[in-house]
């Protein structure tokens, strides 16, 4: 009996025996066993020698302290000698240390951008602080339920208010600009998100400041020189960290106020607002204020008739459902006198009682925990990817150096490392290499963000830059992904006799594991696969989309908003009477074709449609135009005519249809004369009204103006009436080759109400937006998609040339034998292609299921199955992986037989 | 120098390593106090009763060198230290006064 019986080897690998005394324990064993086996016989020396090995759980040894004892100073000194040691090593192998880092810093760099945009957009401390104690106040009766409450209801709610503290917030813009208080207003100054509030608004939504103070009661007595207090945002950007802010005056719209406070980093309430300034401050900033009138309380407020939004802090202790009685109970005392909203002004709705619910999950600005999920989930699920597919090449090519250092790794443990130790140092390495890294990775973040934040359009508002969470998460996934990378080849190496390396023998025998190396290889080739197959499908969206026929001419054709306020908060006579000048004015403007009003302009971003009753999955778009509609947009009539203007004015019950809505409900017939077939719901913007189902008197040509994607041409237009023009907006066309038109328009526009502000946009800038979403995509994912291939083929040549290398003997050898070089490069090219070819079937079926789940939204109409993104995607990574892995083995398979086995 | 009683196992394992002469290892002690004790003695008693009684300074080890008929593995000698010499003594003649004042008590 030359060795132990193996379940006795095995049970001593599982005992308490230190690894370092265990071969002496085994020897030990091993005497003692021959010498009862000789002296009792086999049966007796079993029996003693299972006894004799249990023995070593049941009397274990009392601890002796060694020298590799695992004090926290010996780690450290450890680590240090393990540094050094890993500097010298990279210095021999610079190639291998740019590749790990390249490799590791993209995809650092990659992910800490994703977070940071994620981390701005979802997950900073946007809202007020305990926000389940800062519940929004809905205004309720019995049909509606609003967010906004009149300034004067608002005003009532606060005085009568006894278990919560009542604040209200406006949102608007104003040109803002820092100044020495002398200049006047600016024109030009740039528009910034304005958030007007209630004095205690700052207690109540608990915002801390960083420079002076938040606003009093008192500051609304100040409306003709506000006070103002600016975010951290604006205090970076527009006053550069001047800690003299506090004091500065300031020009906000045209009100001349003085900045009293900083708020804190991150408190932009609501929804991304740059500074603040107090509600009753709207008439000084806005101009002469719309209605100056006798208020409630006896005193004139110098304020509009404006909604406001109104939410509150819970008094300590205080129940939720208490105060929402109680504040009913106030409310129920304002819809009497109360002058109402321009909705509210209907008889029918004004004598429901008015109740407020409490409700904490509105928020102010803050996203819903869906909204947010929505988000949260496809980013981190594309920063796993790319970490995956940094964290598998930086393994790969780890991996690849520990076969050439399998002789170091024998030295070390000949010398008396424990493997523990080694692995540590393996660790320690790729740490290293992480810190560096995330170095680099974090310069490139922070160069990338800005450029990702316009790609994704995010709002000039928005506080991309990074901030503590985001140094965090880099520094968690630096660690993590660091000792995973370090840990892979320590894994690899697992069950391998550190040893046998040494002996030079052997090598052939014990061939080390190489399912961990296909599966990293297998990883990255299905990641890129993934992303190349996104890349090409939204390239090709992105030709598609462009070549969509919108069935209009965009170029020249522009959209007037006219900025005097939300139509809905007020009866909107003033945007009616500024229609009824600027129409007229317009018209006279050379070089202006054409104009006509619209409810929806192309691609403004709204919609109005229904859903017809026998095709649940097709939506139908209704728009109300003026009856200019059709010629300023330049879509031919088909059959029949266009609205009269007498038709217009009296709300007549007729309609125009598209085309493929005329085909698909009436076929080859004529629709002409007909009513609107009963499966089509009509939109009812008065409930007071009997729906009336109008007639077709026309039909005309198909066109394109929400959603491209989509290419939904199914439309019903209806006449605008005069009495719902404060909800429309203006289209003109304009002349081919006339210049300088818009900006006239808009001076025009401009004199004719100083108060509005005159928003004109480019139809075909809209439209050029919307076919960039694709190409925006496109340019990410082809990125990224380059750069997992490009990483993909330097792990599969660094870790083909070294296993190469290590099989040259096995090479020779077959060479020896007989076999030509053909049969050595098919031999090698296909075990290493094996697992690529595996990435990309994997890769594909992964690539499937993302474009059918989640982008055919984006696709215009490209199968997600397309075969040439998935054919393209296949071929591209094919090929390059056979030059990285043909380049070594050619080499390894051009070497001479003989020399190589003289060698060994 | 440590906690500085002696168990019986560990009396018979000090006193087997001086019998059997110094450097000799945990094999033969096994061997012997087995057979002295005529009972089943583990080698897992020896090996932790070793390195009680080295950690309580009555024994000393170093590796010997590669013995070709233990397949070359180096194995840990014991000797005694003088100290331990001193212990054994010690319980040595504290038995014989015990013993010797029963003997005067004329129990036996």
């Amino acid at each position: 009996v030359t060795r132990l019986p193996r379940p006795a080897r095995w049970l001593l690998r599982m005992s308490p025996v230190p690894r370092e005394t265990r071969a002496e324990v085994q020897a030990d064993l091993h005497e003692l066993f021959i010498k009862r086996r000789s002296d009792r016989g086999a049966a007796h020396a079993h029996w003693r020698l299972y006894h004799d090995v249990l023995s070593l759980w049941t009397q274990p040894r009392p601890a002796t302290p060694d020298a590799t004892s695992a004090s926290v100073f010996a780690l450290v000194r450890d680590a240090g000698a393990d540094l050094r040691y890993a500097a010298r090593l990279f210095g021999r192998q610079p190639a291998i240390l740019l590749l790990t880092i390249v490799g590791l810093s993209l995809g650092l760099g990659i992910a800490t951008a994703a977070f940071s945009i994620m981390n701005a957009a979802t997950l900073r401390g946007e809202g007020p602080r305990d926000p389940d104690r800062a519940p929004v106040i809905l205004r309720t009766t019995d049909r509606s339920m609003s967010t906004t409450w009149t300034y004067d209801e608002f005003l009532r709610l606060r005085d009568g208010s006894t278990r919560m503290q009542v604040e209200a917030v406006l949102t608007d813009v104003a040109p803002v600009r820092p100044t020495d208080g002398t200049t006047a207003a600016d024109a030009d100054a740039p528009s910034t998100a304005l958030g007007l509030v209630s004095g205690g608004f700052f207690a109540a939504t608990g915002a801390r400041m960083l420079l002076g103070r938040p606003f009093e009661a008192a500051d609304e007595q100040h409306a003709d020189s506000p006070p103002v207090v600016v975010s951290f945002v604006f205090w970076t950007t527009a006053l550069n960290r001047d800690p003299q802010a506090v004091g500065r005056r300031i020009r906000v719209g045209r009100a001349a106020g003085w900045i009293v406070g900083v708020a804190e980093r991150g408190f932009s309430v609501p929804s991304n607002r740059r500074l603040w300034i107090p509600l009753t401050a709207y008439g000084a900033v806005y101009g002469p204020p719309l209605h100056l009138r006798q208020g409630y309380g006896g005193q004139v407020k110098r304020t509009p008739d404006m909604g406001v939004q109104v939410f509150g802090r819970l008094a300590p202790g205080v129940p939720i459902s208490e105060a929402e009685a109680q504040l009913s109970g106030v409310a129920a005392t304002l819809s009497g006198d109360s002058s109402g909203l321009g909705a509210e002004a209907s008889p029918t709705a004004a004598d429901s009682a008015l109740r407020v619910r409490l409700d904490p999950h509105a928020g102010l600005g803050r996203m819903s925990s869906t909204e947010r999920l929505a988000i949260v989930v496809p980013v981190f699920a594309v920063i796993g990817l790319v970490l995956l597919l940094a964290c598998a090449n930086v393994a790969t090519v780890l991996i690849a150096t520990a076969i050439t250092r399998a002789r170091e790794m024998g030295v070390r443990a000949a010398l008396g490392a424990s493997r523990w130790r080694i692995i540590r140092q393996l660790v320690t390495e790729s740490l290293a290499l992480g810190a560096v890294a995330a170095g680099i990775g974090l310069m490139f973040a922070v160069w990338a963000i800005p450029m990702i934040g316009t790609m994704i359009e995010a709002p000039a508002e928005a506080d991309l830059a990074p901030d503590l969470n985001v140094y965090l998460f880099l520094g968690i996934v630096t660690l993590v992904s660091g000792v995973a990378a370090g840990l892979a080849p320590a894994w690899h190496g697992r069950g391998v006799d550190l040893l046998t390396p040494l002996t030079g023998e052997a090598r052939q025998d014990r061939v080390a594991p190489k399912r961990l190396r296909s599966m990293l290889v297998m990883t990255q080739a299905a990641v890129s696969v993934l992303l190349i197959v996104m890349a090409t499908l939204f390239v090709r969206a992105t030709f598609r989309a462009a070549a969509i026929d919108v069935g209009f001419e965009p170029a020249g054709l522009y959209a007037v908003a006219p900025g005097l306020g939300d139509p809905f908060n007020s009866d909107g006579a003033d945007i009616r009477n500024f229609w009824a000048r600027a129409i007229p004015e317009l018209q006279t403007v050379p070089g202006i074709a054409s104009l006509s009003l619209t409810e929806l302009t192309p691609f403004g971003g709204l919609v109005k449609t229904s859903v017809p009753r026998d095709a649940p999955g097709r939506l139908i778009w209704f728009k109300r135009t003026g009856a200019g509609y059709f010629e300023t947009l330049g879509l031919r009539t088909l059959a029949g005519r266009t609205f009269t203007r007498d038709e217009v004015r009296s709300r007549a019950p007729v309609a125009l249809i598209s085309q493929s809505l005329a085909r698909a409900y009436w076929q080859d017939r004529s629709p002409l004369g007909q009513v609107l077939p009963t499966e089509i719901p009509v939109p009812q913007l008065q409930p007071s009204f009997a729906p009336v189902r109008p007639v077709v008197i026309g039909v005309v040509a198909d066109a394109i103006t929400e959603r491209l994607h989509e290419r939904n041409t199914f439309a019903v237009y209806e006449p605008l009436h005069p009495a719902s023009e404060h909800f429309a907006q203006l289209l003109i066309r304009v002349s081919p080759g006339a210049t300088g038109v818009i900006d006239q328009a808009g001076k025009r526009l401009r004199s004719i109400d100083p108060q509005a502000n005159v928003r004109i946009a480019s139809v075909a800038a809209r439209l050029q937006q919307e076919e960039g979403r694709p190409r925006m995509l496109a340019t990410l994912s082809g990125v990224v998609g380059i750069v997992a291939i490009v990483l993909c083929v330097i792990g599969l040549y660094g870790l083909t040339a070294s296993v190469v290398g290590q099989r040259a003997r096995e090479m020779a050898v077959r060479a020896a034998i007989g076999a030509d070089r053909g049969d050595l490069l098919r031999l090698l090219m296909w075990d290493s292609l094996r697992p690529v070819a595996l990435g990309i079937v994997v890769g594909a079926a992964a690539a499937v299921l993302v474009s059918r789940a989640v982008l055919t939204a984006v696709l215009f109409g490209v199968s997600p199955q397309d075969p040439i993104a998935f054919g393209s995607a296949a071929v591209i990574l094919l090929a390059v992986a056979t030059v990285g892995v043909l380049v070594p083995t050619r080499r390894a398979s051009a070497v001479d037989a003989a020399s190589v086995l003289r060698q060994s | 120098m440590k906690g500085q009683h002696l168990g019986e196992f560990e009396e018979f394992t000090l006193l087997a390593v001086r019998a059997l002469g110094d450097n000799t290892y945990a094999v033969p002690i096994q061997q012997y106090v087995e057979k002295v004790t005529a009972r089943t003695v583990s080698i897992g008693a020896i090996y932790a009763a070793l390195a009680r009684l080295e950690e309580k300074g009555f024994l000393r080890s170093t590796m010997s060198e590669a013995v070709a008929q233990r397949g070359g593995k180096s194995k840990r000698v014991y000797t005694v230290t003088p100290t331990g010499l001193r212990m054994a003594r010690d319980l040595h003649r504290m038995r014989e006064r015990i013993w010797n004042a029963i003997a005067e008590g004329g129990r036996s």
